[in-house]
């Protein structure tokens, strides 16, 4: 494919839209012409995307799009091969996960990070740890208050805190990684399919919860969600990437689930019809090169 | 979590509601107690070291006396010390096998700087300087590089063990600060050396001083955790934003430094710096030995500096006694090894106990 993101105005597949950045000045976060590669997978081409304040940004993609890379790269934890990223008008080169944090950029991996071996306290506070006074020494005490204050107010309920996280479900695992990234002073949150592992119940509460941040307005956030009456339900906006490009951005009032899920089935259908193609050129060089 | 964190009863986590468990409490509480303090990650370690020493006790008069405890201390608190270092290294995840190295090492460090002229407490502080490069060249090829921590500690082990048998010419030397002088009111030694080693109970306060520090360390502190978070999970604890480099390093200097330190102790006890590269070899699996009997799995993710600690009580007791015993010199590495084993399974059994109770 394309090395970079320069070239690639010649470089769409064919019937490939790719959306041009509309930004304003009231942007909390701009994206522009990222991209990322892991040796020879193309991970992102050219992605770019803006966040303004208080927006929820609904991001679909199929698996293996790009999403998380993208998420992974907004957050700090990988660096970009190319492209530039804007925090609040400033430059934005995060160094970290705990530099892009301490500039109020938080996030909800897909893998949840979280570490079985310790308790459900002590992974909500990881890298955020409180301290007695000056000391060295953890406050457990303030930490597990907050802790459970915290999963008190999503309205998980948890009978102890200091159990290890492995001995928990899957979707108790996931709001407690929703909550350490909601709880965590952050201005702009990622949130890598947060409701992933989640029953019913679980998800309309995480829903709610967003619902919530959504009206106080402090919060701008970004969201990968698989199910599109989620996305139109709690998005302001609807992205969609694929292949590592963004193909499509609009308000999510003016989408509906019969244009989500035509474009998807458009996509699917070109593929096809792309990998056939590539399939009887292939057979065709072979016929040339082999005549038998 | 680890052992000593608090508030992790058996019984709060077996289930049920209260009252059915509250009723038959008197013929319960004691057995309650006993599980609960054998399977704490400690627990089996304690109660298999009380009762080797219980029986040796009962077969041998000389056993339980302070003179015999004071032979003791040699066999146990070098090896809780050198144990200290290396569980954190092993909750990583890793091993350092070059604490071997740094033991034999750092005392003819000491040796060169003082014969430069400089007084004995700036040589141990320089001595411990180069041990601490010694971890940073080690944690930097494993975090850094990337080259299994097994292959790098073991090549900086044959590396130091060779420089200290070409710089010493494999000559056995007198330890500067640590000489004795007799006079008619009996054998008298510096205070330096008193305090570094050669004080009857020196190296015990060392290593209570230094186990102490390293297990609040462990439960208590930002580094502990991380190192809990790196051991447990590498990917998590970097994306949680953990400096997954930053501990690893960290933790292989404090390793290397704390060997440098156990070797001047010993060197200074002994009033000689003998560069005997295969004693260095069994201090060093010994030391591993502790940790890994007191629970610390070598998989990482979990560890206990105290329970390394009566690890290394109980290879103590062991040697003390069949010494004592008079057990045939050729039969007492092959009676350390099944109690190894023996030891080692019940740990095992008990943890399996542990985990089905819901405890940590
Ligand atoms: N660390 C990595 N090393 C190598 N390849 C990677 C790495 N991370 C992602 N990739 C590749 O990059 C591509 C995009 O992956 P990404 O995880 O971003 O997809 P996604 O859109 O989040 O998919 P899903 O919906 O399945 O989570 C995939 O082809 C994946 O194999
Ligand atoms: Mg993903």
């Amino acid at each position: 494919m394309c090395e970079g993101g320069q070239a690639l105005a010649e470089d769409t597949l064919p019937g490939e839209v790719i959306v041009a950045p509309v930004s304003d000045a009231d942007d909390v976060l701009r994206v522009e012409h990222i991209a990322k590669s892991f040796g020879p997978v193309t991970a992102l081409r050219d992605v770019s995307l803006h966040l303004k304040k208080g927006e929820v940004l609904g991001l679909l993609g199929d698996n293996g799009a790009g999403k998380s890379t993208l998420i992974k790269t907004i957050c700090g934890f990988q660096k970009q091969d190319s492209g530039a990223m804007w925090l609040k008008g400033e430059p934005y080169e995060p160094r970290s996960v705990d530099h892009a944090r301490s500039l109020g950029v938080d996030v909800v991996y897909q893998d949840l990070a979280l570490i079985d071996e310790l308790s459900v306290y002590q992974n909500m506070f990881l890298c955020r740890e409180e301290r007695v006074a000056r000391l060295p020494f953890l406050d457990r005490r303030s930490m597990k208050k907050e802790a459970r204050a915290a999963l008190d107010e999503i309205g998980i309920h948890l009978p102890r805190l200091d159990v290890p996280v492995a001995r928990l479900s899957g979707g108790q695992r996931q709001s407690i990684a929703v909550a350490r990234g909601v709880y965590s002073d952050a201005d702009i949150l990622l949130l890598d399919e947060p409701l992933a592992a989640m029953g019913a119940k679980e998800g309309a509460m995480i829903l709610e919860l967003i619902a919530r941040l959504k009206k106080e307005g402090k919060l701008s956030m970004i969201m990968i969600l698989h199910n599109y009456v989620h996305v139109l339900e709690s998005c302001d906006r609807v992205n969609m990437i694929v292949d590592g490009v963004i193909t499509f951005d609009k308000p999510a009032a003016e989408t509906s689930l019969e244009e989500l899920t035509e474009i998807v089935v458009d996509e699917y259908r070109r593929a096809r019809a792309a990998a056939n193609a590539e399939e009887v050129a292939e057979a065709a060089e072979a016929a040339v090169l082999d005549p038998e | 979590m680890s052992g000593s964190d608090d508030e992790s009863p058996v019984a709060a986590s077996a289930g049920g509601p209260a009252h059915e468990r509250r009723a038959p409490r008197t013929a319960v509480a004691p057995l309650t107690l006993i599980r609960q303090v054998l399977t704490t990650r400690e627990g089996s370690i304690v109660v298999i070291t009380v009762a080797l020493t219980v029986y040796f006790s009962l077969s041998l008069s000389v056993f339980f006396t302070t003179s015999n405890f004071e032979n003791l201390l040699p066999y146990f608190a070098p090896y809780a010390m050198l144990a200290a270092g290396e569980v954190f290294l092993m909750i990583n995840g890793e091993i350092d096998l070059s604490i071997g190295g740094c033991y034999l090492f750092a005392p003819l460090m000491f040796y060169e700087f003082h014969g430069g002229g400089i007084p004995l407490i700036p040589c141990v502080i320089l001595a411990l300087i180069v041990c601490m490069g010694i971890g940073v060249f080690n944690g930097f090829v494993t975090a850094v590089l990337g080259v299994n921590s097994f292959i790098t500690t073991l090549g900086t082990l044959f590396t130091l063990e060779g420089l200290t048998l070409i710089v010493s010419h494999a000559e056995q030397l007198e330890m500067p600060g640590a000489q004795v002088t007799t006079n008619s009111t009996g054998n008298h030694i510096t205070s330096f050396a008193s305090a570094f080693g050669a004080g009857t109970y020196s190296e015990l306060f060392w290593a209570l001083g230094i186990v102490l520090v390293m297990q609040v360390a462990l439960t208590r502190t930002r580094w502990g955790l991380h190192t809990i978070a790196v051991g447990s999970n590498r990917i998590a604890a970097a994306e949680a934003g953990v400096k997954v480099r930053a501990v690893l390093i960290r933790n292989f200097v404090v390793c290397s430094t704390l060997a440098g330190f156990v070797g001047i102790l010993e060197a200074v006890r002994s009033n000689s710096i003998t560069p005997d590269p295969g004693a260095a070899n069994s201090v060093l699996l010994d030391a591993i030995a502790a940790a890994v009997i007191g629970g610390t799995l070598l998989a990482g993710g979990s560890g206990t500096v105290v329970g390394a600690m009566i690890g290394a009580l109980f290879l103590g007791v062991l040697q003390d006694g069949l010494a004592i015993k008079g057990v045939n010199a050729d039969y007492l590495d092959f009676y350390l090894g099944v109690a190894i084993l023996v030891a080692m399974l019940i740990n095992r059994y008990v943890g399996r106990v542990r985990r089905r109770s819901g405890l940590g």
